[in-house]
């Protein structure tokens, strides 16, 4: 009984040995990964915080290129178009039937201007 | 839990017998063997335990530190950086950007560290010309540790400041405070100092909200507030007003869609703008406004009874009262009924009117109608109405005719607005909020509010308002000129020239006010500086422009043919003109057979 016993003992020490030896490798690994992730985790914050930042810059510069009265100078400027007015709106009901549509040529109605944009040569509209 | 008590009970067996070692009984060497055997034992598993629990506290944390991570990391990480605590952004109801703090660098000094004073003054006085430098001088050579040298350095200053490489002179990290649409809002918007402080508008209205980093989203829509801005100030051009206001303002909801007080300013210049462009002449201004109260003369004495739509006061004698007399600008000579009096903007019918409501009640209704009161507007710089002292039938017959009262544009729009609705008095507001958040009080009864609609159709129909008519897009409302108060006295040809509309009057949204400043006539006015000529052609311009933008379908309603052209000018012609106007306004009023353009 009692070689058996101190047997268990011996066996038991190196066992613990070889457990502790193992644990503490294992404890090391996953303490330098923990450590690079959280390397990786702080620049992929500072990244997060430079981009924001430059989010807001851009925002306000959005902001500033699309400012209405800026707009309207470069229209005014680069585009043939004048403001809407409440005579070009039109609805479903004033629009002729559609079996009246190839009478276009001859009964210049409501749609006469839009007949016009479609008689117009291609390299106008596409210009 | 047997093992504990086990444990124990052996502690004690083992323990007696130790203080008082010869007193106790003796113990067969056979039985002493076997019991210190025991308590070894014991003692071992004790330890045992021990470890074991040691053992599974560190798998625990090593299980924790790989699986779990570290909860406070994020927090640690973005408290380091610096730009989590920059002032709060405004923006629109479409989430434009209008106000935004951008960091910068700043520039400053650590006197200790500075060497020479005389040459660093002179090296940073030779890169920013606009320093002053003996003051600079002075502050390089005293004693503390920090003075600003210059705030808000351009990354191409920043550089040749590290070129200089002079000690002691530093950067740090700043915010600035930046407009990204320039003077579109100025007035609202307001500004702050150098140190991102608010000083005006919903800056100095939200400061604290702001300055905790969270952002303020107003109700104004910034392409209104444009169109309103370029309409205004084509017309202070070309009639050489001294200033201008305008506003939109949502008649159910009391948001101001926009709100324009011309001259204004660029905040991100604002050290340029001089007080008169820094004035808010929506609701800082407070003015008689003259014709354009007659409407809520008219609502209060259609809605207390005092009289009909069918009735009506002769207007063929100016009225004298002491040493004031009251005259028609338009005048008739002849009895007016109700709907006639606002189509000529009658002084003397009004005034008799206001004297049949009576001071009390004409009172209460102004009140209701927030006349008398400070607007609860989010912004700093807001009005108190000047209001007669005491309330005599003089101070009663002006007021009724928008004299002897001053009030500021936004009160106007606000009761004109309630008005229109339906009735109901909404206070304006600059910011977004919820409909809960709607608080509302009852002045007309909806009858009341419905006759006041067709009334001010008629006057854009056939009165004073009809160059304020954008087509199809059913304006009603009401002119108004009042001459300026000028050191006490009435200064001619200083006037205000106002129109207030309401579009599309049959199922009114929004109100529409335009206000000129010393406005002066010219050739295609026919010399005229009145609402009418100068102002209603304005809000028609902002309707027109407005109306697609904000969902407003321009339609007409069909018309039936006047026989009354063709006949003789006489009572009788003017009678079925009149009538033929009363029925069209109705017809838009109502909306009946709405058809589209």
């Amino acid at each position: 009984m009692s070689s058996s016993w101190t047997a268990l003992i011996k066996h038991t020490t190196v066992l613990f040995l070889i457990l502790a030896i193992g644990l503490a490798l294992v404890l090391f690994s996953i303490k330098y990964q923990v450590q690079e992730l959280e390397g990786q985790l702080g620049q992929l914050y500072r990244q997060i915080e430079s981009e924001r930042r430059s989010h807001h810059i851009l925002q306000a510069e959005w902001s500033y290129l699309t400012d209405p009265e800026r707009l309207r100078r470069l229209a005014d400027r680069h585009l043939d178009l004048n403001p809407l007015s409440p005579s070009q709106i039109g609805s479903f009901a004033t629009l002729p039937h559609p079996s009246d549509l190839h009478h276009f040529d001859d009964h210049p109605g409501p749609l006469a201007p839009v007949a016009g944009i479609m008689a117009a040569p291609a390299e106008r509209l596409t210009r | 839990m047997s093992h504990q008590s086990r444990h124990s009970r052996h502690s004690d067996q083992l323990l007696l017998p130790l203080p008082g070692g010869g007193t106790g009984r003796r113990y067969p060497a056979e039985q002493n063997r076997s019991r210190v055997l025991e308590v070894a034992h014991t003692r071992l598993v004790v330890v045992g335990l021990c470890f074991m629990l040691a053992f599974c506290a560190v798998i625990a944390r090593l299980v924790d530190l790989a699986a779990g991570s570290d909860p406070n990391l994020g927090i640690r990480l973005a408290a380091s950086a610096p730009w989590e605590a920059a002032r709060g952004d405004i923006v629109d109801r479409n989430d434009v950007l209008l106000a935004t703090s951008l960091p910068t660098r700043s520039l400053y000094a650590d006197p200790r560290d500075v060497i020479d004073p005389e040459h660093t003054a002179d090296r940073l006085v030779e890169l920013f010309p606009e320093l002053d430098r003996p003051q600079l001088l002075a502050r390089l050579s005293g004693s503390g540790r920090f003075v600003w040298v210059r705030r808000h350095l351009t990354p191409r200053e920043q550089h040749a400041v590290n070129r200089l490489g002079l000690p002691g002179i530093r950067f740090r990290e700043d915010q600035q405070r930046v407009y990204p649409q320039g003077a579109v809002a100025a007035h609202v918007l307001g500004f702050t100092d150098i140190d991102s402080r608010g000083l005006a508008g919903v800056e100095r209205h939200f400061d604290s909200t702001l300055a905790d980093g969270e952002s303020v989203r107003l109700c104004l829509d910034v392409r209104i507030q444009h169109i309103v801005r370029e309409e205004l100030a084509a017309a202070v051009r070309e009639y050489r007003a001294i200033g201008a206001a305008g506003l939109v303002l949502d008649v159910t909801s009391g948001e101001v869609i926009a709100m324009v007080s011309l001259p204004d300013f660029d905040p991100n210049n604002r050290g340029r703008a001089g007080d008169d462009a820094r004035f808010n002449r929506v609701t800082q201004g407070v003015y008689e406004m003259g014709s354009t109260v007659k409407l809520l003369t008219a609502a209060m004495a259609l809605d207390s009874g005092a009289i009909t739509l069918t009735g009506g006061y002769d207007a063929s004698h100016p009225i004298r009262k002491g040493r004031h007399t009251i005259r028609d600008y338009h005048p008739q000579n002849r009895w007016l009924s109700v709907p006639e009096i606002l189509v000529h903007s009658s002084n003397i019918a009004a005034a008799h009117m206001a004297l049949d409501v009576g001071g009390a009640v004409q009172r209460m209704y102004l009140d209701q109608f927030g006349m008398l009161s400070t607007p609860t507007v989010e912004l700093s710089e807001v009005g108190t109405p000047l209001v007669p002292g005491q309330w005599r039938d003089i101070n009663i017959m002006t007021i009724g005719f928008g004299h002897g009262i001053a009030v500021s544009p936004l009160h106007l729009a606000q009761a004109v607005a309630a008005i229109a609705n339906g009735g109901s008095f909404v206070p304006a507001t600059v910011v977004a909020r919820s409909h809960e958040d709607l608080q509302s009080r009852r002045v007309l009864s909806a009858e009341t509010s419905r006759t006041m609609r067709a009334l001010m159709r008629l006057n854009v129909l056939m009165g004073t308002g009809r160059r304020a008519d954008a087509a199809g897009l059913r304006v009603g409302g009401k002119t108004g000129t009042a001459e300026k108060l000028v050191g006490g006295r009435y200064k001619r040809n200083a006037r205000m020239s106002s129109f207030v509309g309401v579009f599309p009057i049959d199922n009114p949204r929004y109100a529409v006010l335009a206000i000129l400043d010393e406005p002066q006539g010219n050739r295609s006015t026919h010399y005229f500086a009145t609402g009418g000529w100068v102002a209603a052609p304005v809000v028609r311009a902002v309707a027109e422009r407005i109306a697609p933008v904000l969902g407003i379908h321009p339609a007409e309603t069909v018309r039936t043919a006047a026989p009354e052209a063709t006949m003789p000018d006489g009572p009788e012609r003017r009678r079925h003109l009149l009538l033929a106007g009363l029925r069209n306004a109705m017809a838009d009023t109502e909306g009946w057979q709405l058809a589209p353009r």
